[in-house]
């Protein structure tokens, strides 16, 4: 018999003839009953997720590893953290020095500024001032379209990608959109920053800048911007910027089929009445719409 | 975790896949051969704890060993262990229609199985539990004691004889 049978033998190494051997012996029922009966034996129970938990409080006590890594990847993520934390403290900081207010697609939102001016934020769109400084700096940054109703008082001025405004006490519109800058004076006198150009636009007065080319135009003294009223009107505007609104106002996708998306549109649609509102576009237009969930294909009309 | 992807264990997921792997193989190892949980408990956490502590001087496929080590060296000074006492898994018994004699047979017969690994020498208790209730190959448990698998082998060979010797002998 081979050295440590025994533990080859548990181990099932035995050769047949030494198993044999092994199995006539008179001691080989005792040791069967042996190994039989200690493999049902059980260990104390471990309670792994408390001694997990010491493990974390232990670990939370030690400083980080006190070895320098080597590896140029743990350096990266060290410098990764620091901006990481930086990043998050600025966003922090800032997040309380500015209030900002943004509209989702077919959403409306008045806000009333400390100073009682107040403002309409269009859809889709994007505002934020320094409630703090107001009171010594009239300033309002946006992106998108809103209207002003701005309390007599200091400078006020509405800065855009675009173009800035400028204003003392007045009610005005500015639209800054993708290729789009309108501002529209209904009362007083605003001034205008555009293309490093200044000029001033007094009531009845509209300045539309279609990528990059300047058109004034008149409206309405003391009025309102239409959207305001929940329609959305149009005079000589490329198809293209009224589909885009048309898209805001009533959070749909606009496809359009084989027009013109340059030829120019006059007229009104409602905000809140897309039926309507598709009716309103395609009809002087003379083409067709489809409209199936939340897509609508604009295509031209066959000849009849 | 993919396997090309390099590996740390200072990575949380690591680290805890580890604590997963060897935490219980250590708690039992180190009860069957001192026979007291709170040693047992106390040597997974400083075993973990000091990997962490070096986890960055530590490879992932050291760590067990590592582990192993920091574990065994802990009560390196412990002279006298105290009684070890397991648990059957009763399952067996309970559902076979055994006779009174023979379950009272078979009690005596562990009452005599626990008196002798009792007794036994604490690495050849160690060796002998390591393998029968947690099914440790001879090269996993040569590798936690840090001897060669012949020695586990001599090990696993004397607790047999003198389990048997000890119980015939009651």
């Amino acid at each position: 018999m081979q050295e440590n049978y025994l533990a080859k033998w548990l181990n099932n190494e035995l050769t047949e003839l030494e198993l044999e051997e092994f199995k006539k012996s008179k001691e080989f029922a005792a040791y069967q009953r042996i190994a039989d009966t200690s493999k049902k034996l059980q260990a104390p129970d471990f309670d792994s997720a408390k001694a997990w938990e010491l493990l974390q409080e232990s670990k939370g006590k030690q400083e980080t590893p006190k070895v320098i890594s080597i590896s140029p990847f743990k350096a990266f993520l060290r410098v990764a953290a620091v901006i990481a934390v930086l990043l998050t403290g600025a966003y922090f900081y800032f997040g309380t020095l500015d209030k900002t207010i943004i509209t989702k697609l077919a959403e409306n939102k008045e806000i009333s500024l400390p100073d009682a001016s107040e403002i309409w934020l269009n859809a889709e769109s994007k505002l934020s001032y320094n409630e703090k400084n107001w009171d010594s700096e009239r300033a309002i940054t946006l992106d998108g379209e809103a209207y002003f109703n701005v309390a007599k008082g200091k400078k006020f001025t509405v800065t855009t990608a675009q173009g800035t405004v400028t204003v003392l006490g007045t009610q005005f519109n500015v639209e800054n959109r993708d290729g789009f800058f309108e501002v529209t004076c209904y009362e007083g006198l605003v001034s205008v920053l555009f293309n490093d150009e200044e000029f001033k636009l007094p009531a009845g007065n509209s300045a539309i800048a279609i990528n990059g080319r300047l058109n004034k135009s008149k409206v309405q003294i003391n009025g309102r911007p239409s959207w305001v009223n929940k329609e959305s009107s149009f005079r000589s505007i490329p198809v293209k910027f009224v589909i885009s609104e048309l898209e805001r106002q009533h959070n749909i996708e606009v496809i359009l089929g084989d027009i013109d998306e340059n030829q120019l549109f006059t007229g009104t649609f409602s905000n809140t009445d897309l039926d309507l509102a598709l009716k309103s576009i395609s009809t002087p237009l003379k083409i067709s719409f489809k409209l199936e969930d939340n897509k609508v294909l604009f295509y031209e009309e066959s000849a009849p | 975790m993919k396997a090309d992807e390099p590996q740390n264990v200072c990575k949380e997921s690591t680290y805890s896949t580890l604590f997963n792997a060897y935490s219980k193989t250590i708690f039992n190892y180190i009860y069957y051969k001192f026979g007291n949980e709170e040693k047992a408990n106390d040597a997974v956490q400083e075993a973990f704890v000091k990997l962490w502590e070096n986890c960055a001087k530590v490879a992932p496929e050291k760590a067990k060993s590592f582990l192993y080590t920091v574990a065994n060296n802990l009560y390196l000074n412990v002279i006298k262990a105290e009684k070890v006492r397991l648990k059957y898994a009763d399952k067996s018994l309970k559902t076979t229609q055994e006779t009174p004699e023979f379950l009272m047979e078979e009690n005596e017969f562990r009452a005599k199985l626990d008196q002798a690994l009792n007794d036994l020498p604490d690495n050849q208790r160690s060796t002998f539990l390591l393998n029968r209730i947690d099914g440790k190959k001879y090269v996993e448990i040569a590798e936690m004691e840090g001897v060669s698998v012949k020695a586990i082998e001599k090990r696993m060979h004397l607790a047999l004889k003198a389990l048997r010797e000890k119980i015939e002998g009651i």
